[in-house]
């Protein structure tokens, strides 16, 4: 093949084919591998809870890995000039290997360093949430469209927070009563829902805004501005609505929100083959092209949601 | 002139994707430009052109890399390549060069009895800076205004030449070609790792090991 | 990275600046490497439609809007074909080859510098080197001798102006940013506006310490993928020519519809002279193409060669019957020629600046543009960030500011630490500021072009006002040792203005000759006044409505398009 490597747009080298298809490959083993662990059942007994709360360490993992590459990446695009920027990269490693440690827990009591790592990275995402938006409301003009779309991302520590505050919930439901799983005092799964559905809701404001950006250029930019929100609202409806034995459409709506938070990567990685140059500059277009590890996190959320859903289905008291 | 960016080499990135095919052609075919290739002036224009270029970018004999920048311009009016534009006052290039040169060696000769290329820098500098008000008006120029020539032929040739060759880009710390690859980082004090890291007192050291890994 | 080298692109074997590249069939595809896409090709017997006199903002546009509105077209461009590609590289030196080289000859009291900043000399015009700056009119100017009180109205309205900015807007997928500050609503740019580099910021930091708005720059290139546009790099060699094929110039998007449309396009083809008949009608053109004159056969001619080829096709193409040349009963063929101020303050700070990465304008104020009050002048300007490469730089630093010698290495040895804000503002039409033919003879043996070119008393206070204030704002953002740059200039307009009256122009608001039913002018020429704005948005927009104007007349009869042209033959 003469056609090749300073392509412009729409040209496939073979290389950029290749790793569109590896990187799709990986996705899909990792939602393959955290796919095997549905093989839980949902069974009415007292494990019933540590089900539940691994569902839930297995979300915030899934979150804290977004979290982690994300900001890997663009901090590395920041040149980490503030030390602080390696902040999350060290709360988002420990979120995550806490949180498969947790997977793999199946003890029915809380974890005192597991818990603590998932507070304390709660916390620390709400600061890094207020050092961002520092950040954007000091450039020229303050906080405008140009401070938004270039600045540090205000959703990015949110989600560190929200990992942070699923996995202390999922701490908290391996603690208390299997039959009535209470957290904080409230109902648990109807807990758990209410964080997801607006954790969904803010992830669609970062990637409307990140997709506006991209003047919507690709039609299935579109997905997860849509999917999402409707997620999120059946969410709602489950953590605050009536008891239902059984809302199999939400399971299935979460189940696709799930499934594009994966193939999102893919589609990123697309869009970074798009870029000058594609995969070979990838210097350049991993950090200035759609961010890859971003889409995951809708997929964090979703698991979190569909953990939610089991407990709230299971136990009309949850 | 400073060592700023030491261990700097645009030429470095030459196999990275800020550099394609054509730029290299381009830039391989200035790189094989000698310091002595000369086919359009005489061997007596030639000592002129270069005692010129040397007060214009002065080169010193330790830096590194040398601008054949005499040489440079001597390409360009081999191959009459002209910018778009002339002022009334002047012939047309090749032909200001030649009166040009031979008009300030006519000057030389009468103000210090010597021509230009043996006069000291001092007296030089003193012939150009004349030549630069307008005030040379010998009849060697034949109606050429000294002003225009120097500055719309002189500055504007060997600053363009020596300024278009990488040794003169490493000097002064610009980024070099870019394409396919261009910058991710662009606010204030922001570096891409492929661009060059200016030597800030003291950390002389960390620039060069910076500089030094621009072509990785 | 060597295995990536091997596989490089291959460069393509043809000379494009030597050989015709759209020929038998076929013009270079620009999005793809030594790909093609068919052209339909017409015989120089064959009396088609329009036959174009260059292929830029202007003509370009034009040519691709007619031969979608079902006219047989040609268009033809002095320049060569580029594969952007494969035939750019990331060289100041070397990518002059895309300017308009040919000898000029420029006097007056302040002698122009052309070629770089004004000129093109490629399929695609100057736009293949522009600044991609796309800014809209202020609508007053469109009456800005009724409103304002100087200058000339034009016979445009600018509301329906604003509809036709919408459609080059759309289809350049201007970059620009949310809202924008003055004049009138405007719809959302298509695509969002670039992040700013660190010289946009000086700017907007300036203008916010002043308490003036500043806003993105709207650009003509892309911050998201576009079909097989990529989106810019931020590799800061925007005026040298785009290698990325993010740039939205007149060669990768008007022309390659032109050619899907059934347009011709004739590269390396320059027009000389305009041929008319006894009925004082043209009849085409002939052009010098592979070494040797050709005559093509065309219904009607359009001129858009920029402001200084457009008269000087006109004058050339003088006959016993119009000894002025064509068009010019009214004398003004050549005249109130009107370039722009570019003058600059720069300055040096602390941080770095680096201002080579990133298009050289992303941020602007226009704040002067439609402030009227404070001023000792008539007319406007915007002011924007700037970006220049270590040539230009050092051609500045040497040419405004005289520095040789050491003083000059040393300091180019602060290119990374130097900023500065470039002004583009409204100069007076004048009707000493002119195009004109000289006895000497360019290589087609076409009579040179004398460009003549002086500022009056109001330019002058411009830019004093403009240097004054831009270096109160450059202060304000913490620039030291500023200094002024006095002598820029550019972009071409006027030399063949529309109006309202034949006597006092020299088309009409349809760029329709008066004294010529078939030979239309489209190109910056027929401004009347010139704004404080990049004109090519504005070119563009006249050439859709010349050709909206144009299909209007043809569908009741009034284009002569070909019944009555054969009567009078």
């Amino acid at each position: 093949m003469s056609r090749e490597v300073v392509t412009s747009g729409k040209q496939i080298g073979e290389d950029q084919v290749g790793l569109g298809i590896i990187a799709a490959m990986a996705a899909l083993a990792l939602a393959a591998v955290l796919a095997r662990k549905q093989k839980y059942r949902r069974l009415a007994q007292s494990s019933g809870t540590v089900t539940a709360a691994r569902r839930l360490n297995r979300a915030a993992g899934t979150l804290a890995f977004s979290v982690l590459f994300d900001s890997a990446i663009e901090h590395y695009r920041g040149s980490f000039h503030n030390k602080a920027m390696y902040t999350p990269l060290v709360v988002s490693s420990l979120a995550l290997a806490v949180s498969a440690h947790g997977v793999n827990d199946e003890r029915s009591e809380m974890h005192r360093l597991r818990d603590a790592i998932y507070v304390a990275a709660a916390v620390i995402g709400a600061i890094g949430t207020g050092f961002h938006i520092y950040n954007v409301a000091k450039g020229p003009g303050g906080i405008n469209w140009q401070s938004v779309f270039y600045g540090a991302p205000l959703g990015a520590p949110a989600a560190i927070a929200l990992s942070g505050l699923l996995g202390a919930a999922a701490e908290r439901i391996r603690d208390s009563d299997p039959h009535r799983p209470r957290v904080f005092g409230l109902p648990a799964g109807r807990l758990a829902a209410a964080i997801a559905s607006l954790g969904l809701l803010g992830t669609t404001g970062e990637a409307s805004l990140l997709h506006f950006r991209g003047a919507f250029h690709n039609p299935f930019m579109f997905l997860p501005v849509t999917l999402p929100p409707v997620s999120a609202a059946l969410l709602a409806e489950t953590a605050l609505g009536k008891q239902h034995r059984s809302r199999w459409f939400t399971r299935w709506w979460l189940r696709l929100t799930t499934a594009m938070g994966f193939v999102g990567v893919c589609f990123h990685a697309y869009g970074v083959h798009r870029n000058m140059g594609g995969w070979r500059n990838w210097r350049q277009n991993v950090l200035n092209g759609p961010p890859l590890p971003a889409p995951p996190s809708f997929a964090g959320l979703a698991l979190a949601g569909l953990a939610a859903l089991t407990l709230v289905e299971d136990r009309p008291d949850a | 002139m400073r060592d700023l960016y030491p261990g700097y080499d645009v030429l470095a990135k030459r196999h990275t994707p800020s550099w394609n095919e054509q730029t290299r052609e381009v830039i391989d075919r200035r790189l094989t430009i000698a310091r002595s290739d000369h086919r359009f002036f005489t061997e007596e224009e030639w000592a002129t052109l270069c005692a010129i270029c040397e007060r214009i970018v002065p080169q010193r004999a330790e830096k590194q890399g040398f601008v054949p920048v005499a040489a440079l311009v001597d390409n360009k009016l081999h191959t009459d390549d002209r910018e778009g534009y002339r002022d009334a006052h002047l012939p047309k290039m090749q032909e200001a060069w030649r009166r040009g040169i031979a008009a300030l060696n006519d000057e030389a000769q009468a103000r210090c009895g010597a021509p230009f290329h043996e006069l000291a820098g001092a007296e030089q500098d003193e012939l150009l800076s004349a030549a630069a008000c307008g005030e040379l008006k010998c009849a060697g120029w034949k109606g050429m205004p000294s002003d225009a020539f120097f500055h719309r032929r002189v500055l504007s040739d060997v600053v363009s030449a020596y300024y278009s060759h990488p040794t003169a880009w490493n000097e002064i710390g610009w980024g070099g070609p870019a394409s396919p690859r261009g910058y991710v980082r662009m606010d204030f004090n922001r570096r891409d790792a492929w661009e060059a890291a200016e030597a800030y007192p003291g950390h002389e050291e960390q620039a060069r090991q910076e500089n030094l890994r621009a072509g990785r | 990275m060597r295995d990536g080298e091997a596989r490089e692109n291959r460069r393509p074997s043809d000379d494009p600046m030597r050989r015709p590249r759209a020929i038998h069939g076929r013009a270079p595809d620009v999005f793809r490497l030594g790909a093609w896409v068919p052209m339909r090709q017409f015989g120089e017997d064959e009396e088609v439609d329009f036959a174009i006199v260059g292929t830029g903002a202007g003509g370009g546009t034009l040519a691709c809007k007619l031969a979608e509105a079902g006219f047989s077209v040609v268009a033809f461009d002095a320049g060569p074909y580029w594969r952007p590609l494969e035939d750019f590289a990331s060289d100041e030196t070397a990518q002059s080859k895309l300017y308009w080289t040919d000898e000029r000859i420029v006097d007056g009291e302040n002698p122009l510098q052309l070629g770089s900043n004004n000129s093109g000399k490629s399929v695609g015009g100057s736009t293949v080197h522009f600044a991609m700056v796309s800014l809209r009119f202020r609508p007053e100017w469109f009456k800005s001798r009724t409103l304002l009180g100087y200058g000339a109205d034009w016979p445009l309205d600018w509301r329906e102006m604003w509809t036709y900015y919408e459609e080059v807007e759309q289809a350049l997928k201007i970059a620009g940013p949310i809202t924008y500050p003055w004049g009138p609503k405007r719809p959302r740019y298509p695509y969002r506006a670039h992040e700013l580099n660190a010289a946009a910021k000086v700017l907007a930091r300036g203008a916010e310490a002043l308490g003036i708005s500043w806003t993105e720059t709207p650009l003509a290139t892309i911050s998201a993928p576009r079909g097989a546009s990529p989106p810019c790099v931020y590799r800061g060699f925007c005026t040298l020519g785009c290698s990325t094929n993010a740039k939205q110039s007149v060669l990768i998007t008007w022309l390659p519809r032109a050619l899907h449309a059934g347009a011709e396009i004739r590269d390396l083809a320059m027009v000389g002279q305009i041929e008319t008949n006894g009925a004082d009608r043209v009849t085409g053109v002939h052009y010098h193409r592979d070494c040797e004159w050709h005559f093509q056969r065309a219904k009607n001619v359009v001129v858009a060669g920029y402001a200084i080829e457009t008269p000087r096709l006109l004058l050339m193409s003088a006959t016993s019957r119009f000894p002025d040349g064509l068009a010019n009963s009214s004398g003004l063929v050549g005249k109130n020629l009107m370039v722009q101020g570019n003058q600059a303050v720069w300055g040096i700070m602390d941080d770095e600046i680096r201002s080579y990465k990133g298009p050289p304008s992303l941020a602007i104020t226009e704040h002067w543009n439609y402030e009227d009050k404070g001023k000792d002048f008539h007319g406007g300007y915007a002011y924007m960030s700037q970006g220049p490469l270590p040539v230009l730089w050092a051609r500045t630093l040497a040419g405004s500011r005289g520095l040789w010698g050491e003083a000059l290495l040393n300091e180019m040895q602060r290119y990374n630490h130097s900023v500065g804000l470039k002004v583009v503002s409204e100069y007076m039409p004048q009707e000493r500021n002119r195009v004109t033919l000289t006895d000497e003879k360019d290589q087609y043996g076409l009579p040179i072009p004398r460009v003549t070119y002086s500022w009056c008393d109001n330019d002058k206070r411009m830019n004093r006002h403009a240097l004054a204030f831009m270096r109160r704002a450059l202060e304000a953002a913490g620039a030291r040792e500023i200094w002024d740059q006095e002598d820029d200039t550019c972009h071409l307009n006027g030399t063949a203005r529309m109006g309202f009256d034949p006597r006092t122009s020299v088309v009409d608001g349809d760029c329709r000759s008066w004294d010529i039913p078939n030979l239309w002018i489209c190109d910056g020429s027929v401004f009347p006044t010139v704004g404080g704005v990049n004109p090519s948005l504005t070119i563009q927009a006249i050439a859709c409505r010349t050709a909206d104007r144009i299909k209007a007349l043809a569908a009741r009869g009034d284009l002569e398009v070909r019944s009555k042209d054969r009567q009078l033959v």
